[in-house]
């Protein structure tokens, strides 16, 4: 009796030590291997376009097709922007832009919603602190040739993850109502949940191009 | 469960405790490689996306 006990405690302490085993895996770790799996893809996408004469736009690139930088993030924050939403490829501590269930249209397009998704927590976490940006923020998409320079109009602080109409090509709920060019980004609220959805949008407010130096727009410095 | 595992671990107290050392590290090693990673999408923590059938896509 007293064994079975003395048994049953020490399976109990090693559970409990396994979830705290969990949290440090889920909080710390996955963010040390995506940053590491990231900084080498963002390596390869500057690698690529500093050897690569050819002009137009390189929205092929399976590695990336360029970067999201938010002041207000950070001076330094800048993440990597791959195609697709899917755990797969977000857990490698970049930026997805939507391909379902509304596809995103991409910075260069004429019109439409180019839609991002990122972790909030864990993986690179490079979304936590989307929650710090506000009307009038600055967000910039850099490409091989091109800085697109969005500014906030809107956000939403919480919604359900099945409102699919902040992502679409006129984001609804925004408060727009016509055609433009628009940057939205989601990732999960509260932190440490995915209950609901965190949404920010922007509108294009001009594009510069990109000079040989790669110099940053004044938005950047 | 434990002082069982003590028990039948070969040489001094020193060897036993440098086993012991290495057993739980590499539990360690398996539960941060092969278990966490295969029981994380099972939990809903890591969903960032706004999707019309939730949970299919992470």
């Amino acid at each position: 009796m007293a064994l079975a006990a003395g048994v049953i405690g020490e399976l109990l302490i090693t559970a409990g030590v396994v979830l705290g085993l969990f949290v440090v895996y889920s909080l710390w770790w996955t963010n040390v291997v995506a940053d590491r799996v990231a900084a080498k893809k963002g390596d390869r996408v500057r690698d690529h376009w500093a050897h690569d004469d050819t002009p137009g736009r390189d929205f092929d690139a399976k590695d990336g097709i360029g970067f999201l930088h938010v002041p207000a993030m950070g001076r330094k924050f800048q993440v990597l922007i791959v195609k697709g939403t899917d755990a797969e490829e977000l857990n490698k501590g970049v930026a997805g832009y939507y391909t379902k269930p509304v596809k995103a249209a991409l910075p260069w397009a004429g019109h439409g919603n180019f839609t991002l998704a990122a972790h909030r927590d864990g993986h690179g976490a490079k979304f936590h602190k989307l929650n710090r940006l506000d009307k009038g923020d600055v967000a910039v998409v850099e490409t091989k040739d091109e800085w697109y320079v969005y500014k906030v109009f809107n956000t939403l602080p919480q919604t359900s993850k099945y409102n699919v109409g902040a992502i679409e090509a006129i984001p609804k709920g925004s408060g727009r109502t016509k055609a433009g060019r628009y940057l939205t980004l989601t990732t999960c609220t509260p932190v440490y949940t995915s209950r609901y959805r965190l949404i920010v949008w922007a509108e294009l407010i001009r594009t510069e191009k990109v000079d040989p130096e790669r110099t940053l727009p004044p938005e950047l410095r | 469960m434990y002082g069982w595992i003590w028990r039948h671990l070969p040489g001094n107290a020193w060897v036993r405790a440098a086993i012991s050392l290495v057993l739980v590290l590499a539990v360690v090693y398996v539960l941060f490689q092969y278990i966490f990673p295969w029981a994380e999408p099972l939990l809903p923590f890591g969903d960032v996306t706004v999707d019309n059938n939730g949970g299919a896509s992470r």
